[in-house]
């Protein structure tokens, strides 16, 4: 039955209260453990049409007479166009129209970071596009950028007001602390450099606008392009079948989709408009930079008594400021905290989601100071976690649907154990060593969420639900559920998804939610395909349903008899046993988080500052795993990701103009293959017994979360370094290398008097 | 530099049938591709090595050795085409901006580093080149830009290398310290050699154009930028390494 709700929907660690209508979830969950389908590795169901080149991305979609967009984009951080004229443009060959700032609003006339759209031109070829260009007439006021973060909030420039989590008593906090460490930690801003750029084709059927676009959320384009061009929303038609990466950065339709959707309105014509890498790395959002000025305090027996942060967030032109003050606040049972976050509005791209948004970067502070405070105490890093683990939420005190991460730290034992051998490595100029950190996050999904399941008169199954693939493997999970539920081998059962006009609403593919949400959603409607074909069954064979069940492609019965579905859902001939599902509503008063370990080994040349990254074992709680291959490869892109962000990428900005420096992949330097550890992945695979029909949370972001800090942690055991910004690249290494030994130096010089 | 917009081209011209490819004794057409150079073990360690680090296996095995001798520099203020010193502007961007990818030599009036790996390693055994024009050694392919004239290299119009003389050393080896494992430039390359009379040691990714260090006593002398000081230190740890590498008492 539904029923309407009022609950707390999260996506990427924000809250929303909203009303929602949901349908009782009366699945009971599976037992714990692999099953016949779900729980065992399965490659995926879309390989072999993506390994052949015939799976179709947005950036194959050809269609008749489509046009080309290029964009003019502000080449100044801050500015004025005095001067626009789009004549010249428009005669040039292959030209179709132009777009200027009084013809759509997402072009503008005072852009404020480089590379903020201000004009845009539609032509036969991108060629000709990108030609007519330089034909445009324009003239700058150039301005003074804002670009410090620091003087940002001084002068009161902020996207949003500070937010501010408190708890207990700082004074306390200070008063009961034994040892107190207090540092500034800095992170980069990072790009998400998906390997297939953002770019949408919009092509108007009547009064229909289709869009192929590559997105994490069809039915958010959907939404935001009705809205932008006053339609139904069941007049925007949103596909995207296969899709290159968003990893936060494709949450929304973005400017390229509203400009294609303009010019083929204009032109009559179908229009493409996609990026290119260099725009990619200009104005296609980021994870925004962090200065984080942090302090812990605990007892000598490792208690913590105090954590205080104040966080700034380097949000850019636009944006929101992530939760960056999260970890610190949700990590550790400590009565006493002060967190302040604030968001620097500033002349540079506006931010967008980029996994793990805030917890990464807030995570990479936390860990460190608390490692260095656990070193203060002579306390063992791992046993210093324990002592302070929280058994309860503690932001507001609800309990948790299901916590491991006790579990997680006893199966990093063995990981952990390895540091006196791996130390025992170090020979000349390389010193090894090894590091952990943990990882907090959400990752429950929620509703609403839908699927139907298809039956057909062949006895194959189809599961239809309008959600995405963003290249996680979610349709080979989707398949799988489907599969367990209806007894089926799992190439008996096709998923349909990716189109919006195809299927029912459902979930974001964004803050680890689209197993979560779609999964439960899947099982039910499977289920109900399921139900009926008992039904159907029994009155074939003259038995009670509850002697049926559904196994290994045959209806089963207790006595003994066994009949391949075909033989029943062949009677229907060309009709359809139609299953219909939707995922159920959250647990009420409890918090669903996502928790996990990870552990580093690494080798630092102490002369060169090389950094070499040789293990990283993964220990996450995230509920049921429904596809170990599958997220045993979520897990190795997380890390790999997150060893960019730790080790080599960096958005660079010309200090004075505010330029991006780093606009091509041979200067924002990505990691290669050859920069990838040994991976070790292990899962505590225990359902979260509160938490839908399948216990399943989600795993797309917490494997990124801890890497940084388990790797600067391992780098501070090898070396002594203290590790407080990102990237660490060679003069980042050097640099911490010197400081540590003039500090040790001037701790020799103080002690020797009295030796 | 074409998708950089540096250069306009309205045509390009396959220079494969004009240019010598191939490997013959001491003697290396400029048309031969780095993966052809990296796997040649007539060729000596230092030039191998320099190849097989360079780049990309893809982007080896299109790039000749000719073309790599001229690259331009990835100063990033030179490629996005800031009014800079070598683009014939009055000062260097670098200098006061972000720099440490940069020089730590011959950087007074342009900071900008030189790419080429294999350059360093061809500097440092003295090799010689056959151009259309003329014969040169390859310290002489290369110049500091002035106020008169900002080309890095002194090759004239329509001048094209076409062949080059390694000479055999006894001993020689290439280091590179980059950003990552694979597909970096250098951010310190070091060539060594030895010959019978001498060592050579040349560097890469340090200065405007390929850098012959006159003496280890010459990182004493180097004029880091701000941001670039660490490549002193990685460059005296890298040339210690070397010069240990091919020491003949070894």
């Amino acid at each position: 039955m539904a029923r309407l709700i009022r609950t707390e929907k999260e996506v990427e660690g924000r809250y929303t209260e909203q009303w929602i209508v949901v349908e009782e979830d009366v699945l009971d969950q599976w037992p714990p453990g692999a099953r016949r389908v779900v729980g065992r590795p399965a490659a995926r169901v879309d390989g072999l049409e993506r390994a052949r080149g015939e799976a179709v991305y947005t950036a194959d979609i050809q269609l008749p007479g489509m046009l080309h967009t290029a964009v003019l984009r502000s080449p100044h951080a801050r500015a004025r166009v005095t001067h626009l004229d789009l004549s010249a443009a428009l005669e040039a060959p292959g030209v179709r129209a132009s777009l200027g700032p009084e013809d759509s609003s997402v072009l503008v006339r005072d852009p404020g970071y480089p590379g903020a759209p201000v004009a845009a031109l539609a032509a036969d070829t991108f060629a000709q596009a990108r030609a007519a260009l330089a034909l445009v007439a324009v003239e700058w006021e150039v301005l003074e950028p804002l670009l410090d973060p620091d003087e940002a909030i001084a002068r009161g420039s902020v996207v949003s007001e500070a937010s501010t989590e408190e708890r207990g008593s700082v004074e306390r906090g200070l008063a009961e602390a034994n040892a107190i460490v207090e540092a500034e930690y800095r992170t980069q801003t990072v790009l998400h450099n998906a390997l297939e750029p953002h770019q949408a084709v919009c092509a108007w059927e009547g009064d229909t606008l289709n869009v192929y676009i590559s997105t994490q959320y069809i039915w958010g384009v959907r939404d935001e392009v009705a809205e932008h061009f006053d339609l139904a929303g069941d007049k925007v038609r949103v596909v995207c079948h296969y899709m290159g990466g968003g990893f936060g950065a494709k949450n929304n339709a973005g400017a390229y989709t509203f400009l294609a959707g303009e010019l083929a309105r204009r032109t009559g014509r179908p229009v493409r408009c996609a990026l290119t890498r260099r725009e990619e790395n200009l104005a296609t959002g980021n994870r925004n930079a962090t200065i984080q000025r942090l302090r812990a305090g605990a007892r000598a027996d490792g208690t913590l008594t105090l954590l205080t942060g104040e966080f700034v967030n380097a949000v850019g032109f636009s944006g929101w400021s992530p939760s960056t003050g999260g970890p610190m606040q949700m990590l550790y049972a400590c009565d006493n905290l002060q967190t302040v976050e604030h968001g620097a509005k500033l002349n540079t791209a506006p931010n967008a989601a980029f996994r793990a948004p805030g917890f990464v970067e807030g995570t990479f502070g936390l860990e460190c100071l608390v490692d260095e405070l656990a070193a203060k105490l002579d306390i063992d890093p791992l046993e210093f976690r324990r002592r302070n683990y929280a058994h309860s939420d503690l932001v507001d005190g609800r309990p948790f649907s299901s916590k491991n991460l006790l579990e997680c730290y006893r199966r990093a034992e063995p990981h952990w154990e390895r540091r006196h051998e791996v130390r025992a490595r170090s020979k000349g100029p390389w010193r090894y060593g090894v590091g952990l950190a943990s990882q907090i996050w959400y990752g429950g999904g929620g509703p609403p969420s839908y699927a139907w399941v298809r039956l057909g008169g062949d006895g194959r199954v189809t599961v239809v639900t309008a959600m995405q693939d963003i290249g996680t493997g979610s349709r080979t999970a989707m398949a799988q559920i489907a599969a367990e539920e209806l007894g089926l081998p799992l190439d008996r059962i096709e998923v349909s998804l990716g189109d919006s006009a195809r299927g029912p609403f459902a979930s974001i593919s964004a803050g680890s939610s689209t197993i979560p949400s779609m999964g439960p959603a899947v099982r039910a409607a499977a289920a109900d395909a399921g139900r009926q074909l008992i039904e159907i069954a029994a009155q074939r064979h003259h038995l009670e349903e509850r002697v049926l069940s559904l196994r290994d492609g045959n209806i089963v019965s207790a006595d003994g008899g066994s009949w391949p579905i075909e033989t029943i859902t062949g009677l229907l001939e060309d009709g359809q046993i139609l299953g219909k599902g939707a995922r159920g509503p959250n647990p009420t008063g409890m918090r669903t988080l996502t928790f996990g370990v990870q552990i580093a080994e690494v080798g630092v040349d102490v002369e060169t500052g090389e950094i070499r990254v040789e293990r990283i074992a993964a220990i996450h709680d995230v509920g049921r795993v429904i596809n170990p291959l599958g997220a045993s490869s979520q897990v190795e892109g997380g890390i790999i990701q997150g060893i960019g962000h730790t080790l080599s990428e960096e958005r660079l900005l010309d200090p004075r103009t505010g330029a991006v420096l780093t606009q091509t992949l041979d200067a924002y330097k990505l990691p290669t293959i050859a920069d990838v550890p040994e991976i070790v992945t292990e899962l505590v695979d225990e359902p979260d017994e509160h938490l839908t029909n399948l216990g399943s949370k989600g795993l797309g972001e917490p494997p990124i979360i801890p890497t940084s800090a388990a790797i600067a942690n391992a780098i501070r055991d090898a070396t002594g370094a203290d590790i407080r910004s990102l990237p660490i690249t060679r003069d980042e290494m050097l640099r911490a290398l010197r400081e540590a030994r003039e500090r040790s130096h001037q701790r020799e010089q103080v002690e020797a008097p009295t030796s | 530099m074409l998708r950089d917009g540096l250069v306009q081209a309205e045509q390009l011209v396959e220079l494969r049938e004009v240019v010598p490819r191939g490997i013959e004794g001491s003697r290396i057409g400029a048309g031969t591709t780095l993966a052809e150079l990296e796997v040649d073990p007539e060729i000596p360690e230092t030039l191998r090595e320099a190849c097989a680090r360079a780049a990309s296996p893809q982007l080896r095995s299109m790039g000749t050795i000719g073309g790599n001798l001229l690259q331009a520099t990835r100063c990033w203020y030179w490629r996005l085409q800031f009014p800079c010193f070598l683009h014939g502007g009055d000062r260097c961007h670098a200098r006061q901006g972000e720099h440490r990818e940069h020089a730590i030599f011959g950087n007074e009036r342009c900071a900008s580093a030189h790419p080429s790996d294999p350059a360093a390693a061809l500097l440092a055994l003295g090799a010689s080149l056959r151009t259309t024009h003329r014969e040169l050694g390859i310290a002489d392919l290369y110049r500091l830009p002035d106020d008169a004239d900002r080309s890095l290299t002194t090759l004239g119009p329509s001048e094209l290398i076409l062949e080059l003389e390694v000479p055999p050393p006894e001993a020689s080896i290439y280091l590179k310290a980059m950003d990552r494992r694979a597909w970096a430039f250098p951010l310190v390359g070091v060539a060594a050699a030895r010959f019978a009379d001498g060592v050579r040691v040349a560097l890469s990714g340090v200065a405007p154009i390929p850098w012959l260090l006159a003496g280890p006593d010459e990182l004493d002398r180097a004029t880091p930028l701000p941001g670039t000081a660490y490549k002193v230190e990685i460059a005296r740890a890298l040339v210690r390494r070397a010069l240990a590498a091919i020491d003949e008492n070894r």
